[in-house]
């Protein structure tokens, strides 16, 4: 019953587990971004963010198991689709509520209902694919379509080659374009903004559209890694506010860093405990994760971007 | 026979759902605390049952054994002793509330602690995530109540005959719903309750009222678990296992909040009319689900659509009814009221 990964010993340098947690880092980098996002110009968490990554799931699978696309080949559509359906989101449920002056507490509210819708159509879609296919459809992976690369597995090439690209992007649209210094000044101070005649409107429209994108990129590269039920986003979803108010929810860069701590400590340190405890240790490492969380909360409750050094030292010398 | 059943069940599912509305409307309602952990509390007070109550009573009986396999052996011989003695089974019952109530209480007011201090959006978050791990590992864990093989727990009513059963926990669950609704409108309309709602309205009057809204939240948030796992406790004992998988958060923190939204959050009436139509709603949902899904001829299971068609009501309230059904209404204290006669006359 145990899997072979779990039967190598503790001295053994595990590569796999590292290229596991690697890509699984890499994975809640981009869900982390997309929360932030909207967090920083919309002001709510979005509980639904795990949901709308397994939509994205579902249109790789969707498109693999009807036109026999494979899932790396559709990045692009499910990148569309997603952040079509951030855009939605936004324009449809959340921006009636804020023109009518909804509170904080209205809206994460709202986000969790939308996340329960969301719940409702993934599950009806699974079945109802299944009926069409005839595959199973409510619990699926992707490990057997990646390729190689060198001994490396090509989910760990690609979602780092997704990173950097998405990072390079960004840093150079805000810091470098118009549009992004707009948006910049639209985030740190919207009505200041407004007043120097920025439509603070598309900023918001934008990052809804980031948000959801990155989420469903993450959503069709995350069956590469493990399985994928339509539950899985309700599961997801503690590393994603871990990694990101471990990050800050401050700034995008704080998803970098705290979806790299999550999510290696979430799988290599679990990983390296079971050496000593067990492998029934391996369930806990969402523990792990709010072990985190909390300890955040209480030192630096504002992430890492918040703190003395990151503010003084490191973020004056990237930029 | 099937209407009988269907008001039982109706009558059923209102108290536990009026236990669990009313402690949220307690934390949310009152306090303005966003408990997005409901679900939590609830879990621990079936841990209470299925994972403490079970083992002292294994201890008691001197049974041995794992978990799993011990409390069937377990259920069948309390139920035998509770068929000579229907006072043992009252008498469990209570032990488990009150056990359900104090490590609710208790876990409850700690948990919030690491974010009380901080903004709603990070507490919320953060119950969230407390609730999600909670139902994680007891999945997980075969050794706190069996994971997803669940374990038994003894029937209280095990001398009514099996037809009467439901009939039983009905007035059972009806009279814990009345205590616990007579307990929530006592502890509301005193100055604790005032306080709760000059908290909710602003933090900065209560502290320069010489209040400590820290302790208020871990207080408030303390009682109103201890309120939940002891709805908990009694789902655990009616339906007589515990299966960690039955207490997710759609239908343990999500619904509570839409039934205290739909009735009227921060007023207990509006809570009673929530909590009611939700129940008769979703028991009919419940009842008919293969009908429904024969007449739509849906492709899939009619649970999906549950959570459709209840995600889209609560974002309708939220948009078009706010308040609720019955909106909350200012307090009159006796001082106010006299006040206003005075006015009147003048």
């Amino acid at each position: 019953m145990t899997p072979n990964y779990l039967k190598i010993g503790i001295g053994e340098l595990n590569m796999a587990v590292l290229e596991g947690a690697i890509v699984y880092s890499n994975l809640l980098v981009l869900l982390g971004i997309g929360l932030i996002i909207t967090y920083i110009t919309t002001g709510v968490p979005n509980f639904a963010q795990g949901s709308m990554a397994i939509f994205g799931s579902y249109i790789s699978l969707s498109l693999w198991l009807t036109f026999g696309i494979n899932p790396y080949f559709s990045l692009p559509i499910s990148f569309l689709f997603g952040g079509t359906l951030g855009i939605l989101i936004y324009l449809i449920f959340l921006k009636p509520l804020i023109r009518k002056e909804a509170k904080v507490v209205t809206l994460m509210i709202a986000t969790l209902a939308i996340d329960i819708i969301f719940l409702g159509i993934l599950g009806a879609y699974a079945e109802t694919l299944r009926t069409i296919v005839r595959k199973s459809t409510k619990k699926f992976i992707f490990t057997p379509l990646d390729f190689d690369f060198f001994q490396f597995d090509g989910i760990l090439i690609i979602s780092s080659l997704i990173i950097v690209t998405i990072f390079i992007t960004l840093f150079y649209l805000l810091h470098r374009t118009k549009f992004g210094i707009a948006m910049r000044a639209s985030m740190e101070n919207p009505s200041l903004a407004e007043i120097m005649g920025i439509n603070v409107e598309y900023t918001r429209i934008f990052s809804w559209f980031l948000s959801g994108s990155f989420a469903a990129l993450a959503g069709s590269l995350l069956p590469f890694r493990q399985e994928i039920v339509p539950l899985t986003g309700t599961v997801i979803i503690v590393s994603i506010f871990a990694a990101s108010i471990v990050g800050g929810l401050g700034s995008i860069y704080g998803a970098l860093a705290g979806g790299y701590i999550i999510g290696i400590s979430e799988s290599a340190i679990t990983f390296y405990l079971s050496g000593f405890f067990g492998p029934g240790i391996l369930v806990y490492g969402k523990v792990i994760s709010l072990t985190i969380l909390v300890t955040t909360l209480i030192l630096a409750p504002k992430g890492i971007v918040g703190l003395k050094i990151w503010r003084n030292k490191i973020w004056p010398w990237i930029t | 026979m099937a209407v009988d059943y269907l008001i039982l069940n109706i009558i059923i599912w209102f108290s536990i759902y009026l236990i669990i509305a009313l402690s949220l409307n307690i934390e949310y309602g009152y306090a303005g605390i966003p408990n997005f952990g409901r679900a939590m509390a609830v879990l621990i007070g079936a841990i209470a049952v299925g994972g403490i109550v079970n083992r002292v009573l294994l201890h008691i009986l001197s049974i041995d054994g794992e978990i799993i396999q011990s409390t069937g052996i377990l259920k069948s011989t309390v139920n035998s002793m509770i068929s000579q003695n229907p006072l043992l089974g009252i008498g469990i019952l209570v032990f488990s509330l009150v056990v359900a109530g104090l490590i609710g209480a208790l876990a409850g007011g700690l948990f919030i602690i690491p974010s009380v201090k901080l903004r709603n959006d990070y507490l919320a978050i953060t119950l969230l995530a407390i609730s999600e791990v909670l139902y994680l590992i007891s999945n997980y864990n075969r050794s706190i109540i069996g994971g997803y093989y669940g374990v038994n727990t003894p029937d209280i009513l095990a001398w009514v005959p099996g037809e009467h059963r439901l009939f039983g926990f009905a007035i059972l669950g009806l009279i814990l719903a009345l205590l616990v609704y007579l307990f929530t409108e006592r502890l509301l309309t005193s100055p604790f309750g005032r306080l709760l709602k000059a908290m909710r309205e602003n933090e900065d009057v209560v502290k320069s009222f010489g209040r400590d809204p820290f302790k208020l939240k871990v207080k408030t948030v303390a009682i109103g678990s201890g309120v939940a796992a002891m709805a908990g406790a009694f789902y655990s004992l009616l339906s007589s296992n515990v299966i960690a998988s039955t207490f997710f958060r759609v239908e343990w923190t999500f619904f509570p909040f839409l039934m205290i939204l739909l009735g009227g959050s921060g007023n207990n009436k509006g809570v009673v009319l929530g909590v009611l139509s939700f129940v008769v709603a979703k028991v009919l949902l419940i009842v008919y689900k293969f009908e429904i899904k024969d007449i739509l001829n849906l492709p899939f299971e009619a649970t999906w659509l549950e959570y459709i068609l209840f995600g889209s009501i609560m974002l309708l309230i939220l948009y078009y009814k706010p308040h609720g059904l019955l909106e909350e209404k200012p307090i009159f204290t006796p001082a106010l009221k006299e006040l206003k006669k005075k006015n009147q006359k003048i």
